[in-house]
């Protein structure tokens, strides 16, 4: 029984619209055992977990439950099989307590009939949560738990459903390191109770901790399966990194820096992030690496003066900005954002209209719209970025998300902007159409603009930047300069040592 | 009603809510300023006239915790309140005319919620449009005219007592303690707890968001209806403009009472509370001779003030 795997996934392979996201992986995971699953964002560690619960299918590749060969159709059948995911806090009800929310769908009737038998929820949920050792009463509402509470809630909800295999995706993330003990003492009780638990972590120190064996993703293939004694924490690093590099574009020679265009000292927030200091040059772009979730986007919506801000000082240009869009807008600053469609574009107005619109309150003082004006505006921005549309007048949302991109940039090239932020610029966008948007941010640079670029493609920063920032935790870990701008020095600075 | 005090405890409320606050403070006011006021009969006149909107503000809480809302529910009394008239005129059965008006609540509480949840259309615009439909027909069917000349047994539910107390109140206490039952002893509540606060958790338990909100929707229909009844025998007849602006004070009941419109917290006492406000609320301006315009604007402003006092106390 022993070297049956509890649950086994073979030559898992899954596509997305050009992207290989999973080539033939296989995982297996043991009963009382902590798998590790770790890699670099975008290695697959996601993908592979959601056909695992049935969100995903795969394109190609078998399950064996014990042994056995089974099908995962939808999420229901995971459930067969005892798989349970561990979300942050999607499937908990905040109105609701403890209790009522571990046996949610699954209420006891009570002896009067359409009522339900509160004081037996009560009773079975007190000892559900005994079980795992969570010493709580289940009569408190969710609402008034802590992050790390409400995941216990998680996990007694899946054990209460005979749950055998617990995926957790970075469950300390949201934890302080007292919370994130009373998480590891649990993780130990389950495993002593044969629960097996596949545990994604950016941070080495856990997955030198917690884990039995640990398997490493890259590019959506297998890299390796190891135990932890048979590696150390910089071999690790070194298998995580590596990716092929994008031969399509070679990077041309940069002006010298000029002077300095953006200059943030201590700044600090309620998002997430204290005490960052960084510097961006005329004429030059800057990387902002880090984790998902390091709080590089918080840091870039701050400077732009999308969030609040508890201390410091942002400057452009040397004139002090802060917590207001329209006073870095006026000063030339644009953020293109991560999610253009929802954050960048008016995506039901047609392309002219998005190119003018940040650039309404230069171009027309008065308040009032001539359009024969802006359709011309529009237009030189169409040839200068050479954007691939008939017309102007085309809604913006038929275009591909390469020209989308454009349009973006475009706007803010019409509101004359000189400094650009840059948010995963190369997201949803086709490899092809990848290096015009590099060789886009060359040309601004090139004019004498300052970029600060966000990515977590640790590969394009290398590629692209001239120097970079990395975050972790919500502080700068370290700055890279060219010379030292090397895939490999991200990851170190980048995850927990 | 013991079954409150299980409500306070379980409650994230250690606090006085501001709807208590609100009812104590009209209260002092217009006992000090109309004599009329402490007198028993017009406090029970306060409580009798305060059963209609309780019968509607206690599915409206209801639908508010799922982040959903009812403007139909004042327009849909109407039109039960005309057909329950119509039919006993009919038939001179009152019993089937209650039924024509638990009819009407169903028909419309039922159509409310299919098209909210089988056709996505937002609740807003749905219950606007059968709040125009349910007028409209209360004005085809009476050409604009009160329908009068009901037997007198209609009436008597609405002035009779049952053990000393008048039928409206242990009506309005009945539909009280149905709707706790149900929000806090039912699968039903407990989903209706999560169609606001996370449909995700109800999708992963496999249980029908969308049967959910139907139901939902006709619960609000059928106390409709309950409430047409009430109406009807205030009345002792029936007025196609009866019911205009209920929902107004329904939802003004709510929210004075705490209820908020996001993440399914919702508040059943502080409804019953609520209501009363609105119902002391008019009473000491009727006694003040104030006009009823003016007291719908002092209604708003309640709801305001209540909400701005459980506010200031949430920044804390």
């Amino acid at each position: 029984m022993a070297d049956v795997p509890l649950f086994e996934l073979r030559g898992i392979s899954k596509e997305f619209p050009g992207v290989k996201a999973l080539d033939d992986v296989s995982f297996e995971i043991r009963a009382g055992e902590v798998h590790m699953l770790v890699g670099e964002n975008g290695a697959g560690k996601s993908t592979l977990m959601k056909i695992l619960c049935g969100a995903y299918r795969a394109d190609r590749g078998s399950f064996f439950s014990n042994g056995e060969p089974v099908a995962i159709e939808d999420a229901s059948a995971t459930r067969k099989f005892g798989i349970a995911v561990i979300f942050q806090d999607f499937t908990l009800v905040p109105f609701l307590n403890i209790a009522q929310n571990i046996f949610l769908g699954r209420e006891f009737a009570s002896r009067v009939p359409g009522l339900i038998d509160r004081r037996r929820i009560y009773a079975e949920a007190k000892r559900v949560l005994d079980g795992i050792g969570f010493d709580i009463d289940p009569h408190e509402p969710v609402h008034r738990l802590g992050v790390a509470q409400q995941q216990m809630v998680e996990i007694a909800k899946a054990l209460s459903q005979d749950a055998r295999i617990l995926v957790m995706d970075e469950p300390t993330a949201a934890l302080s390191d007292r919370e994130t003990e009373l998480l590891f003492a649990m993780i130990a009780r389950l495993k002593a109770k044969g629960v097996a638990i596949i545990y994604i972590s950016h941070r080495l120190s856990e997955v030198f901790a917690l884990g039995d064996r640990i398997t490493v993703l890259r590019d959506g293939r297998k890299i390796a399966s190891l135990l932890p004694k048979e590696t150390t924490p910089d071999q690790l690093v070194t298998l995580m990194v590596g990716r092929p590099v994008d031969t399509t574009y070679t990077r041309p020679q940069r002006p010298t820096p000029g002077a300095v265009v953006l200059d943030v000292k201590n700044l600090s927030g309620p998002s997430g992030f204290s005490d960052i200091n960084l510097t961006v040059r005329a004429g030059e772009i800057v990387g902002l690496s880090g984790l998902v979730g390091s709080g590089r986007s918080e840091v870039a919506r701050a400077i732009f003066g999308a969030d609040r801000v508890t201390a410091g000082e942002i400057r452009l240009f040397g004139e002090p900005i802060g917590e207001s869009i329209e006073a870095s807008t006026r000063g030339g600053m644009a953020l293109i954002p991560e999610n253009r469609k929802t954050q960048g574009l008016a995506l039901s107005r047609s392309v002219g209209d998005n190119i003018v619109l940040a650039g309404l309150r230069k171009m027309f003082p008065t308040g009032i719209f001539v359009p024969r004006r802006a359709l011309k505006a529009a237009r030189a921005v169409i040839d200068k970025l050479r954007i691939a549309t008939p017309t102007p007048r085309r809604p913006v949302a038929t275009l591909s998300g390469g020209n989308q991109q454009k349009v973006v940039i475009g706007k803010w090239l019409n509101a004359e902007a000189r400094f650009f932020i840059f948010d995963e610029p190369t997201r949803g966008i086709d490899v092809g159409a990848k290096s015009e948007i590099f060789r886009l941010l060359d040309g601004l640079v090139h004019n004498g603009a300052a970029v600060l670029m966000i990515s977590s493609e640790q590969i394009e920063i290398v590629h692209i930047c001239d120097r970079a920032y990395v975050m972790r935790s919500g502080r700068i870990a370290g700055e890279l300069a060219h010379h030292e701008l090397t895939e490999a020095n991200i990851v170190r600075l980048g995850i927990h040592q | 009603m013991n079954a409150q005090g299980f409500t306070l405890a379980s409650l994230p409320i250690s606090r006085v809510p501001g709807v208590a606050i609100v009812l104590v403070v009209l209260c002092v006011f217009f006992g000090l300023t109309s004599p009329g006021f402490t007198t028993p009969a017009n406090i029970a006149n306060i409580l009798s006239q305060s059963t209609i909107l309780l019968l509607l503000a206690l599915p409206m809480t209801v639908i508010i915790m799922t982040e959903g809302l009812d403007l139909s529910i004042g327009a849909v009394l109407t039109f039960a309140s005309i057909m329950l008239a119509v039919t006993v005129l009919a038939t001179g059965s009152v019993t089937l005319a209650f039924l024509a008006a638990l009819a009407v609540g169903l028909c419309f509480g039922l159509g409310n919620g299919v098209l909210i949840a089988a056709f996505d259309i937002p609740p807003f615009i749905t219950t606007l449009g059968t709040l125009g439909i349910a007028q409209g027909l209360s004005l085809l069917v009476t050409d604009g005219q009160s329908v009068v000349g009901i037997p007198p047994s209609i009436e008597h539910i609405y002035s009779g007592t049952v053990a000393g107390i008048p039928w409206p109140i242990v009506i309005a206490a009945l539909a009280y303690l149905v709707t706790y039952v149900l929000l806090h002893h039912t699968r039903f509540g407990t989903y209706v707890f999560a169609l606001g606060g996370n449909r995700e958790a109800l999708r992963v338990a496999s249980i029908s968001v969308r049967g959910m909100l139907v139901r939902v929707y006709a619960f609000g229909g059928v106390m409709a209806g309950f409430a047409a009844l009430l109406m009807t025998a205030r009345l002792n007849s029936a007025h196609p403009t009866a019911g205009i602006g209920m929902e107004f004070d329904a939802i003004a009941a709510v929210a004075v009472g705490g209820t908020s419109f996001e993440r399914g917290n919702g508040w059943l006492l502080g409804t019953l509370l609520g209501v009363i406000a609105l119902g002391v609320l008019r009473d000491g301006l009727n006694l003040l001779a104030v006009p009823s315009s003016t007291q719908v604007a002092c209604i708003g402003a309640l709801v305001i003030i209540a909400l701005f006092i459980d506010g200031l106390r949430s920044q804390r």
